[in-house]
Parts: C-alpha cells; structure tokens; sequence
C-alpha cells in the first residue's frame, strides 16, 4: 500500500519537510507532497532526502487573483513541478481550475462559503479535465458544534455530486504541521464519518501518488505519450 | 453492571495510541478532552453505545478500552483532538486488541524513560533563528524568535530535524555553539 499526503511545509507551515517526512514514514506514509504557494523558498528540501523510506515530492500550490492569471500561472509551473493544486476560494476560481487540463487537484470547494456546493457545470468540467476533487479533512479537527455539522453537510453534498459524475477524489489532514499528519487509518476513519465508504477513502489517499506518476510521463498531447 | 450470560457481555476491544506533544499533558486532561471530542462527533446517544476508558497512560502511550464495532469511530475522535488545555497534541492509534495484555505486548513497548534534552542552545541560520527547546532522536524541536513563523498552525515551536541544521555553518552543523 503506498499512502501520500499532500501538506505545506516551513515557512509557510511550523514544521520542515524533513520533520514532516520523519513523521509521515513513522505512520506508514510512502511519499509526501509539499504543496507550497512559493516551492522555491521551502526550508531545506534537500534535507528530507537524508530520510530513507519516504519520498518527498515538491509540487506547487497555485494562487492567482483572477483566473486569467490563473491560467497563465498555471501553465507557467506545470513543466516545473509534477503536482500543482487549487484551493477554491471564489466562483469563478473554481470554475477556472475545474476548466484547465494542466490542474491536479481542485482542492474543497465549499471552504470559502459552506452553504455552496460544487456545482454540475463545475462538476462536468473537472470530469472532462480529469480534475481530482480534494476534500481537507483538517477541517474536523479545527472546527466544533454548529460550523462543523456545517461543513460536514457541505462536504456530503460535495461527495453526491462527485459520485454521480464519477470524479476521482482525494483526501488531505491539510497538515501545516508534523503535529496535523493523521495515520492512514485514521484518516480513513475520519473520512468515514464525513461520508466516504471505506474503500473510497482508501483509494483517495493513493491517488495524488498515482497522478505524480503520470505527470511525470511525457505526454504531447492527451492520450499521446513520447516514449 | 455484570451481566449473567456470558452472550450478553460487552465485547471490548484496547487501542493503543501514541500522544504527540508541545508539552506534559497530564491523563485526567486527556480523559476529559476524549470525552469532549466524543460528544462533540458523535453525541451524547453515540457516546452511550462507545463507553470510553482510558485504561493506562504514561505520558507518551497510552490504552483506550472502546466497543468492538466503534473501533474506527474511536480512531476518528482521537484524531480530531487538536489540543489539550492550550498544548498543541497529536495522537496517532497504533493498534487494536482483544485484552490488555495482548495489546500492552503488543503496541507498547516498554522503552526505558524518553531521553529529552534541554539545552540553551540557539540556532542562527539565514531561514530560521531561534532556541532549541528540546532535541529527542533526529528530532529538534525550536522555539523560534519571529513568533509570525508559527502563525496559522498554533503551534508554539517549529518542528525541524538535525538533517536540517547539518551544514549551516562550515565548522557546525548550524547551531551557535558549533556544536
């Protein structure tokens, strides 16, 4: 089984990726991404490699204003880096995500406002850019009482949609430190309590792993491999 | 309460987890921040059908007595608990088991006291400066001088490892004293 987990690491969260890499292969991860606004300022990346059994893959987390810089910006890192994530955090900037082929993972579409959901021209698009839909399960252990059921209701309504589209999902601890990474298991069990089968959940966790893979092939066109 | 027939008795299983910490957290804390987190997830009625004990705790591991098909309900309280009385925590399940034994065998294994050193020593690099607080293994936890590096993860110190202090400095491996 080879689990992977998406995070950020120093400076922009509290731990090193050599101190999340240490903690992740503690609790049975295989490979870690560290998704960092600005990947060239992390703290040491070459340090995480002095771990063994844990690989450290950088990737990218994109933020634009509006999504023509989006898409420009997009484009720009995708030779660079082999992951590039999304955080939703307005309309059409989720709309943008889910249209650009370049983008891995449209991660949580309701964190800006909990009352909406991922909507079905969203939802197709994403299909047809085999956009991965990430769900931060962090949120569970932030939030408490009524902004919680919140989410969780949010997130339900999130995981209907994606089911009848047939979108491939993908759940994060959104870790900002070694203290956030969650084992697996139970990862998974929290999954389970937001609404995912169990299978699901675990499948979730190994796709950011299947997608560096083959992001890391080289494709001319889609469907079209140079070998 | 003891019930006659064998059939009727409560089938318990033992988790072992492992507690992750900024600082000492005392049992009769945690007991009440399990308790909490329960009734915060699940309710008072789904706390009713998963009493939870904490049969042990050491400060480091510990064993927690649940029912038998809430195990993954269990795991998801633990890992909901964010801090316990303003200490950043993390706790990670280990393992299940039948008895106490078999789980104390099992998951937890009887290390002689955790070595923790505390020294008055400080780290000044280009990214990062600050005082060490505690070293443990490859581990280094630093409190940082630019208390904005924590900011948005609420944790106190930052989580580093010695791999990332080696070569700071051209005689040391980073830290003041060349150390």
């Amino acid at each position: 089984m080879s689990f992977c987990e998406c995070l950020k690491a120093y400076p922009e969260g509290s731990a090193s990726a050599s101190r999340l890499a240490l903690t992740a292969k503690g609790l049975g991860y295989n490979s870690l991404i560290i998704c960092n606004v600005e990947p060239q300022k992390i703290f040491r990346p070459d340090a995480a490699s002095a771990i063994k059994g844990v690989r450290v893959i950088v990737g990218a987390e994109v933020t634009a204003d509006n999504p023509r810089a989006l898409k420009s910006r997009v484009s720009a890192m995708r030779a660079r880096f082999p992951f590039l994530m999304v955080t939703g955090r307005t309309d059409e900037m989720i709309r943008a995500a889910s249209e650009d082929p370049n983008v891995d993972l449209l991660i949580h579409p309701c964190a800006y406002d909990i009352r909406r959901s991922l909507s079905i021209a969203t939802a197709r698009a994403a299909k047809l850019n085999r956009v991965a839909i990430g769900f931060d399960l962090g949120a569970l252990a932030h939030l408490r009482g009524s902004s919680r059921a919140r989410w969780l209701e949010a997130a339900r309504r999130n995981l209907q949609v994606a089911r009848k589209f047939e979108l491939s999902l993908v759940i994060t601890a959104g870790a900002l430190s070694h203290l956030d990474l969650k084992a697996p298991r139970d990862l998974i069990a929290l999954a389970e309590v937001a609404g995912f089968e169990r299978k699901e959940a675990a499948e979730a966790l190994k796709l950011p792993e299947k997608l560096v893979e083959l992001n890391r092939r080289c494709w001319t066109s889609p469907g079209v491999e140079l070998l | 309460m003891r019930s006659r027939l064998p059939v009727l008795r409560a089938r318990r299983r033992y988790m072992a987890f492992e507690l992750e910490a900024e600082g000492t957290v005392p049992a009769k804390e945690l007991v009440s921040e399990i308790h909490s987190a329960q009734v915060s997830l699940f309710g008072d009625a789904g706390a009713a059908q998963n009493r939870l004990k904490l049969i042990s705790f050491n400060g480091k591991r510990g064993l927690l007595r649940c029912n038998h098909v809430h195990i993954d309900d269990t795991r998801a309280i633990l890992a909901t608990i964010r801090s316990v009385n303003g200490i950043r925590v993390a706790l990670h399940s280990k393992g299940v088991s039948g008895t106490i034994k078999c789980a104390t065998e099992k998951y937890l294994p009887q290390l002689g006291k955790i070595s923790v050193e505390n020294d008055g020593r400080r780290i000044e690099l280009e990214e990062v400066s600050g005082c060490i607080i505690r070293t443990h293994g490859l581990k280094v936890d630093l409190c940082p001088d630019d208390r904005n590096k924590t900011k948005g993860s609420d944790t106190r110190y930052l989580g580093l490892t010695s791999f990332d202090l080696s070569g700071g400095h051209e005689d040391a491996d980073g830290t003041a004293d060349g150390l």
